[in-house]
Formats: C-alpha cells, sequence, structure tokens
C-alpha cells in the first residue's frame, strides 16, 4: 500500500518538476460569487422560505402549519426527534402515531421525519443537516416527508457565510429542496431517494 | 482557440498601412473578397501593400495535426511579412492561426520569438476598423436584411462586436438575429473531408436557422464557413446569397457613388 | 474515402435518439446560460477564477496530497493509495473482504466507470449496485452511460419501461414519475441490506479534509445513511485547497452542469460517524486514484485536471449533440472526453487517437467550460501527437499535408498552382486525384477557381 503511495507521490514529483513556476492560488474577493440580485442585510428569514419555496421546499411557520401538512397529505405515521416532540407533541391529534425511535426494519412504516437542522443559507434556502445535529440520518432520509426543525438564530446570509461557519462534524449535508431526477427524458420527478416533500419548521 | 490568451499587440504607428494577407481561399476562389478588403482599406485612408511571396497562414496543417508541415508554411509567412507594419487579414480564422495556433506549435522552437512578434502586428478586418482606426460607424447605402454568421475563430474576440457595430451602422442594413447563432456551421478545416456527415449535419442545422428569418445575405468575416455553407446550400438546390463583411462595406460605398 | 468512426456512427444514429439527445442538450445548454449571466455580474471572470484556482492545485499536488493524507487521517478516515484501475479494484475488494462484506450501493462516480468496478466485484462474488436512476437503469441493460451528468440521456421512457418489466419491477409502466417509484422502492431495500456504501468525491478541501459530495436524488446520503463502511473513489485531482474556494466551485458546478443554483444535496464528509449516533458509516476509506492522471500532469494537456465533471461542454458541443456519448467509445465522451480518454488510455492512446480530431475546433466548449479549459488547444495537442506517433486512426480520411506545405513555401509553385487550378473549372470532379475535393464535392458544390485573378487586379491598381 505505502509502496504505491510513495509511486504515486514520485510520479506527481517527477511530473511537477519540468514547470518553470506553479501557477499561484488566485486572490478572489466574495464580489465574485455575489449574486446580482443579492438582498440587502435585513430580513433573511423572510429570503430564505422566499428562495426555499422556489426550489420547492415547504416552508412552515407553526407547529399547527406542519400538522395542517401532514394530515392534507394524508401523513399519519412518523418519527420525530425525541428532543423536538415535547414542543411539538401538543399540536398532534391523537390520530397520529409518532415514534421516537426510527426501528429500520420497518422503514416503509414512515410517512414522515421531523429532524433537527443545524442552520439555513437564505440565498440560496438551503437547509443545513449534521450527524451530530440530527437523531437519525435515516429518519432525515428514508420518509416521504422530512421536516427539518430550525431555529432563527441559524441562519446564514448565502453560501460564503455558510462555508465560513462550517460545523466541526463528520458528516454535514446542505439540503436545497426535495430529493429529485431528470434522468429519464429530462423530465423533473421529486422524491427518487429521498423526500419528495421537504419541510423546513422555523421554530423558536 | 479563439477565446484563448492571445498576445497584446504591437501599437499602431501614426501611418496608415498595412501589409495585407489576401488568404489562400481569396487567392484561390473568392478574389472580389480580397479586392473589396483592398477598396475598403484605401477608403479608410490605408495604404496598402501586398507582399507577392504569400501563400496561406498553415492552418490546414496544423489542424490536420502536421506541425512539422505547418510550421514550413508558418515560417515562409514569418519571412514573407516581415517588418513592423501591420498584417491585416480578411478572415478570422486566419488571423487566429497567426496570433494564437502558430504560437502553440512554435513553443518549442528556437524562432518563437519572430511567431510571437507578427501575432503581435496581425489583424483582423473589422477588428483593424473598428478598434486599430477607431471608426464607430460606416458610411454609404446598404439595403438589404442580413443575417451575420460570427465565425467560431472570433469567438471571445473583439472582432464579433466590430462586426456588427460596422453592420448595423450601415444606412439601410437590418442585421436579422437567428436562432442558435453561437453554434458552428460546421466547416472545421480538414474536419469538413474528414466527417462529411457530421459537417453536413452542423450545417444544414446552421442553414435552418439562418433560412428561418429569411434574410437577403448571409454574412460573415470568413470565407471558409461562407464556402461550406454557401456550398452545401448549393448543393440542395436552395441557394443563399453569401458575402464577406468586406463586400457589405465596399457595396455600401459604391451604392452612394463613393469609388475608390 | 473512408470516413472516421465518430462521423460513421453519428450518421448511423436512429434520428430519434439523435433528436432526444440534441433537444435535451440543448435546453441544459440555455438554462445553464441565462441562469449564470443572469446570477453573477461576470461569469466569464468567474469562470477563470475557477480555472487558476484548480490549475494552482494540480501544479501543486505534490504539496497538497501528503497534507491532505494527513488531514483525512486524523478525522478518522483510512487512506490507500491506488496507482492502477487494477489495483483500485483489489482496493476495494480488500477492503470489503476485511470485513466479510458482500454488498455494495454505489453512488455515482465516473472513477468507479473509469476503473471497471462494478464488473470488477461482481466476478468475485461481491453485488455491486448502481442507486443513481440512470446509472441504475444502465446496469440493469448491461450498457454504458453516454452522459458524464446524464447517462442515459440516449434512453427513451419506453425502453426503460420495457427494462423494468424484464427485471420484474413491474408491468410496462412508461411514465417517469412510475419508473422513479419503483426504483425508490426497490432500492431503498438494498441500501440497508448493504455493507459498504461507495461514493466518488466532487472535490476534497485541502484545509479540512472534507470531501465534498453534490448529488439530486439521495443515493449518495442513503449510501452513507444505511452501510457500516463508506469508500470513497478519489481521483488525485479533485483536491481543492480551502473550503472558502469551495464557493467558487458549487456556484459553477452545478448551475453548469444541471443549470441549477446548488444541486439538491451538497454534502460535506470528513469521517466515520459520531460516537453514539445510531446510522452511518462505522469506518471511512478514502481511496486516491492515479490511473493515469500522473501521466496527464507529465504532458503538456494537464490543463484538462482541472474538469469537474460538469457536462456543460457536452452538451453545447455541436458533435457530442449529432454523435451522442457512445460514439467516443470512452468513459468520458464530449470534448472532455476527446481529451482525456486518450490521455487516460495510456499505450493504448492509438486506440482512440481519432477522439481529438472529432472537433470542428468552434471553441464552444472552452466557452462555457466552468474551470476554463483550453480544450481546441488540447484537441491541437493531441492531434499533433497523433500525428507524431503515426496513430492509424488519426489519420483516417485526414488530407496528407507535405505536397501543400512545400507548395505554400514556395511562391512560384504557389503561384503557378494557382493557375493551374482552372482545370478544377473544367474536369469533373471524379478525374481530380484529390480525395479531400472529392470528399467536399459529395456534400457541396465547389466554387469557380479564380486563382491569379486578385493578384493581377493588384498589379494593375498598384500601376495606375
Amino acid at each position: 500500500m505505502s509502496t504505491e503511495r510513495n509511486e504515486i507521490l514520485a510520479r506527481v514529483r517527477a511530473a511537477l518538476a519540468p514547470l518553470p513556476r506553479r501557477a499561484p492560488l488566485p486572490e478572489w474577493d466574495h464580489e465574485l460569487i455575489q449574486l446580482r440580485a443579492a438582498q440587502p442585510p435585513g430580513d433573511t428569514w423572510a429570503q430564505f422560505f422566499q428562495r426555499f419555496a422556489a426550489v420547492n421546499g415547504t416552508p412552515l411557520k407553526s407547529g399547527a402549519e406542519l400538522v395542517a401538512l401532514l394530515e392534507q397529505g394524508g401523513w399519519r405515521r412518523g418519527y420525530c426527534d425525541p428532543a423536538l416532540w415535547p414542543a411539538l407533541e401538543g399540536f398532534f391529534p391523537a390520530a397520529f402515531q409518532v415514534e421516537t425511535t426510527f426501528d429500520r426494519a420497518r422503514v416503509d412504516d414512515y410517512d414522515f421525519g421531523i429532524t433537527a437542522a443545524v442552520g439555513a443559507v437564505a440565498e440560496t434556502g438551503t437547509l443545513i443537516l449534521s450527524d451530530r445535529g440530527t437523531s437519525s440520518r435515516l429518519a432525515a432520509l428514508a420518509p416521504w416527508v422530512h421536516v427539518a426543525v430550525v431555529r432563527p438564530d441559524q441562519i446564514h446570509s448565502d453560501l460564503s457565510a455558510a462555508l465560513a461557519a462550517l460545523p466541526d462534524d463528520p458528516n454535514i449535508v446542505w439540503v436545497t429542496g426535495p430529493s429529485k431526477t431528470a434522468d429519464v427524458e429530462g423530465i423533473l420527478i421529486e422524491g427518487v431517494h429521498g423526500p419528495g416533500v421537504q419541510a423546513a419548521l422555523l421554530l423558536g | 482557440m479563439a477565446s484563448s490568451s492571445q498576445l497584446p499587440r504591437l501599437p499602431l504607428g501614426p501611418e496608415r498601412r498595412v501589409q495585407l494577407m489576401a488568404t489562400c481561399l481569396c487567392d484561390a476562389f473568392y478574389d472580389d473578397v480580397a479586392k473589396a478588403t483592398v477598396e475598403v482599406l484605401e477608403h479608410a485612408g490605408v495604404t496598402v501593400d501586398f507582399p507577392e511571396g504569400q501563400t496561406c497562414c498553415g492552418q490546414p496543417a496544423f489542424n490536420g495535426g502536421d506541425w512539422p508541415s505547418s510550421r514550413k508554411v508558418v515560417r515562409h509567412t514569418v519571412k514573407t511579412f516581415a517588418g513592423e507594419t501591420p498584417v491585416l487579414v480578411p478572415s478570422g480564422s486566419c488571423a487566429a492561426m497567426l496570433r494564437h495556433g502558430a504560437l502553440l506549435e512554435f513553443e518549442h522552437e528556437a524562432d518563437l520569438p519572430a511567431v510571437q512578434h507578427l501575432a503581435r502586428k496581425t489583424w483582423e478586418l473589422a477588428d483593424y476598423l473598428v478598434n486599430g482606426l477607431g471608426l464607430t460607424r460606416w458610411p454609404g447605402r446598404f439595403e438589404g436584411k442580413v443575417a451575420f454568421h460570427r465565425n467560431c475563430h472570433n469567438r471571445g474576440t473583439a472582432s464579433e462586436a466590430a462586426s456588427l457595430a460596422l453592420l448595423q451602422s450601415i444606412e439601410g442594413l437590418t442585421v436579422v438575429p437567428f436562432g442558435e447563432a453561437e453554434q458552428c456551421c460546421g466547416f472545421g478545416g480538414t474536419f469538413s473531408v474528414s466527417f462529411p456527415h457530421l459537417s453536413s449535419s452542423m450545417g444544414h442545422l446552421k442553414l435552418d436557422h439562418i433560412r428561418a428569418v429569411k434574410p437577403d445575405y448571409l454574412v460573415s468575416g470568413d470565407m471558409s464557413c461562407l464556402m461550406h455553407m454557401g456550398g452545401l446550400a448549393e448543393k440542395d438546390g436552395q441557394p443563399v446569397q453569401i458575402r464577406h463583411l468586406a463586400q457589405i462595406l465596399r457595396d455600401a460605398l459604391v451604392n452612394v457613388g463613393h469609388r475608390a | 474515402m473512408a470516413t472516421q468512426l465518430i462521423d460513421r456512427f453519428a450518421a448511423d444514429l436512429p434520428p430519434d435518439k439523435r433528436a432526444s439527445v440534441y433537444q435535451s442538450t440543448k435546453a441544459t445548454h440555455e438554462k445553464r446560460t441565462k441562469l449564470l449571466f443572469d446570477h453573477f455580474a461576470d461569469p466569464n471572470h468567474l469562470r477563470a477564477t475557477a480555472g487558476e484556482i484548480k490549475q494552482h492545485v494540480i501544479e501543486n499536488l505534490d504539496t497538497y496530497l501528503p497534507i491532505v493524507e494527513a488531514k483525512l487521517a486524523a478525522n478518522g478516515a483510512k487512506v490507500h493509495w491506488a496507482a492502477t484501475a487494477e489495483s483500485a479494484c483489489a482496493t476495494v475488494l480488500g477492503i470489503m473482504k476485511a470485513r466479510g462484506a458482500t454488498k455494495m450501493v454505489k453512488a455515482k462516480t465516473m472513477v468507479s466507470e473509469e476503473i471497471g468496478l462494478a464488473e470488477y466485484l461482481g466476478k468475485h462474488g461481491i453485488e455491486a449496485l448502481e442507486t443513481d436512476l440512470g446509472e441504475f437503469i444502465v446496469q440493469i441493460d448491461h450498457d454504458h452511460p453516454s452522459h458524464i451528468v446524464r447517462p442515459i440521456i440516449h434512453k427513451n421512457r419506453r425502453e426503460i419501461a420495457r427494462s423494468f418489466e424484464r427485471e420484474g419491477l413491474g408491468d410496462y409502466n412508461d411514465d417517469p414519475g412510475t419508473i422513479t417509484r419503483r426504483a425508490r422502492k426497490f432500492l431503498r431495500h438494498k441500501y440497508l441490506a448493504a455493507d459498504v456504501g461507495l461514493t466518488g468525491a466532487n472535490f476534497v478541501s485541502v484545509e479540512s479534509g472534507r470531501i465534498v459530495l453534490v448529488t439530486n436524488e439521495g443515493n449518495s446520503r442513503f449510501s452513507l445513511a444505511a452501510p457500516k463502511v463508506h469508500i470513497a473513489l478519489v481521483g488525485i485531482e479533485k483536491l481543492v485547497p480551502r473550503d472558502r474556494d469551495l464557493g467558487v466551485l458549487l456556484n459553477l458546478l452545478a448551475r453548469s452542469a444541471t443549470a441549477q443554483q446548488l444541486t439538491v444535496y451538497t454534502e460535506f464528509i470528513s469521517g466515520p460517524r459520531a460516537a453514539g449516533q445510531p446510522d452511518g458509516p462505522e469506518e471511512m476509506h478514502v481511496v486516491f486514484v492515479d490511473n493515469g492522471r500522473t501521466e496527464v500532469l507529465a504532458s503538456e494537456c494537464r490543463e484538462i485536471l482541472r474538469c469537474i465533471r460538469c457536462g456543460a461542454c457536452l452538451n453545447v458541443c455541436p458533435i457530442y449533440r449529432q454523435a451522442s456519448g457512445h460514439a467516443y467509445r470512452s468513459v468520458y465522451p464530449g470534448p472532455v472526453g476527446a481529451v482525456l480518454s486518450p490521455l487516460l488510455a495510456g499505450k493504448q492512446f492509438p486506440e482512440l487517437a481519432d477522439l481529438p480530431k472529432a472537433s470542428s475546433l468552434c471553441g464552444a466548449c472552452q466557452e462555457v467550460c466552468p474551470v476554463n479549459i483550453p480544450i481546441p488547444d488540447l484537441l491541437l495537442r493531441l492531434r499533433a501527437r497523433g500525428k507524431a506517433e503515426g496513430a492509424p486512426r488519426a489519420a483516417v480520411a485526414s488530407p496528407p499535408m507535405g505536397a501543400w506545405a512545400l507548395l505554400a513555401s514556395q511562391p512560384a509553385a504557389w503561384k503557378a498552382a494557382l493557375l493551374g487550378g482552372r482545370l478544377l473549372n473544367v474536369l469533373p470532379t471524379k478525374f481530380i486525384p484529390v480525395p479531400a475535393l472529392r470528399a467536399w464535392e459529395e456534400k457541396r458544390t465547389l466554387p469557380a477557381w479564380q486563382g491569379g485573378r486578385f493578384r493581377q487586379w493588384m498589379r494593375e491598381r498598384r500601376k495606375s
């Protein structure tokens, strides 16, 4: 193994040795990736919800709105992060079956999963999930409906800010809308392997 | 090739004088385009020299991968167009060969500096008129609807905007936009004979878009594209009227009684 | 006159396939262009900067590779190195055998196509299942992807519906929504049963050791949620110096590839799951793959290693649009493939030496390239190499240039030929001993020969 490492690195060095000079890392300003239509600093949550809706995300502003969405879709069985459940339980009528442990053997039994997001990006309408911040990766992915619960202080204005603040975590996922594909004849279909409905619930 | 790096040009001196490279296509087929180029330049107050020893820019072999053959021709061209007087080419493709292509094949050659010198003094016609001489409009009159094919070698160069600015400034002339204008006509030098199906399919697609807007003339800054598209259209039995930009500029003068 | 393989492939392509490839590449290209210019004040400056960042990386791989290796190890990943395709496949197999693993779910990775991983593992009794919808369909059809981003751009819904019926995934139904739903249902149990999830990497940040994955379907997330082992196959050129630089590349990648601001999922992976978490891999392996890249790095075509596999050059390319991806007979089609495939072929370069010729050198590829690769220049360099090495495939239907060069470097001979060319006007083409002229006239007319007329006019004008 290490011989191959050394072999590859030796070939890299040999390939680069004849170069009279190496290309420098360019300096670039944030302006370069500033969107033309960038919003002035202000209501970043309003911008987030507008962008989130533009990528077919479902914005939710209260537990009541969440339950209304689920009732409308006929999604009655689901999972909720045990840490979030106390704040949400009161909104759910008795007809709902909500578990706080995700049983992977019954993956098809869950219509929805409610888990915590660790942030959002206003510019792109993106939710940020992380390994440590998510109670179950599968519950955030396998059910048809995923509800990410975000807190008001967890917003970044744009991609640069979000990249600068990437948490120290082994698995960070930026989620920008429902899972989708256009593999078949370029026709957009949502809900391929991940959620067909991606909701964001602002709770604070 | 077109959008790749190009060396900055040597400044133009106070004297309006150029060495004309007529191009092999005009030398062989399109004498009127070369004549029109001379008349247009002279109208702009430019003295036109014509080095008799000129042949070709070397591009056919360069594109074909035969760089030793191409270098032989480029070396001849460097010798033929010696001195400081700018070289003027009524072809975006030949200009690109001298401005950029030749530099690639001379990268490891001892006479690279001479080739660089040629690159720095070479101008495509429209670029020279607008950005060299500072013309912003063209006098005269030309009645007609023109579809302008931006040849790919002018992609990302100053020639595209310059050509359009000149055309649009001519009284009576309308430039009509057409679909997929950024796409290639399919000529591509030896590509046109090595890949006859692809080349002609691309050309027909282009012609379909052009015919859809019913222009009176198909205009370009490159006879190679026009020879290809004109030849395809004629073979189809639906000929299109092809004109080089220089011919339009010359005819605009002739139409109001200017004659050099 | 014989014609080039790619030209014949294009001529034989069924018209409906050509039409669908043409329509969908054109539509994506147009959306991509509108989005970039709507969103950014100077997209071309952005592309140029991205190109400089990647060029800096590839020219400093000797420094960056050991740094990122240490960073990945510190994050808890095990780093492997594979010099060849065979070695990369064997490394993956070795990791699986050590765990007693028999089942793999694969996210989309071009490197795995390049090294023939799924086939190799299959031969060794391991089920390696493609999970990207397009790649899954390619796999059940024993076909090959024909586009970097849209693997089944060459297939229509009816063909796919027939394949699903054949594989027992349901009765014939060609509704794209139904097809997708059936794949979803079938594949999720495969993820849950798999021992290993395999991904590629779009980028690897040297600064943080994060592997960045950019996807839309959610299959890579599933591959990193259900199985216990994560293996990432990474070409050695995939590095990015700092997390910050990802801002430039991520802003370009999705817009260039699929005309999206961002893909649905952007994942930053830096190690196995945290202690106490229920899902996600317990082990993470990163396999750095050379497989010819160091040879490309040593060549004068090293700029091609900037490529971020967006497919924009395929979408804009008039040749790709007419010929489709399989015409290129290699994993990487289109303009990028016409450069990269012959280079990665190593000693088999002559087999693919015709690819660089399949271009009119129109430059549209460079104009859309998010990392501003001078593709036409690289195609030209490879043409020169094909000619210098005497590769027969490069020479097919290519007019010889030696005699022309002799003529064009001797003015007297040139002038004589200008006059002699007038024979063209009187002789039928079939009597003219120049195959290129005959090939020209098969498709087009030739204008009348006027050789010498301009020169005479010029001389008379100078006299008066």
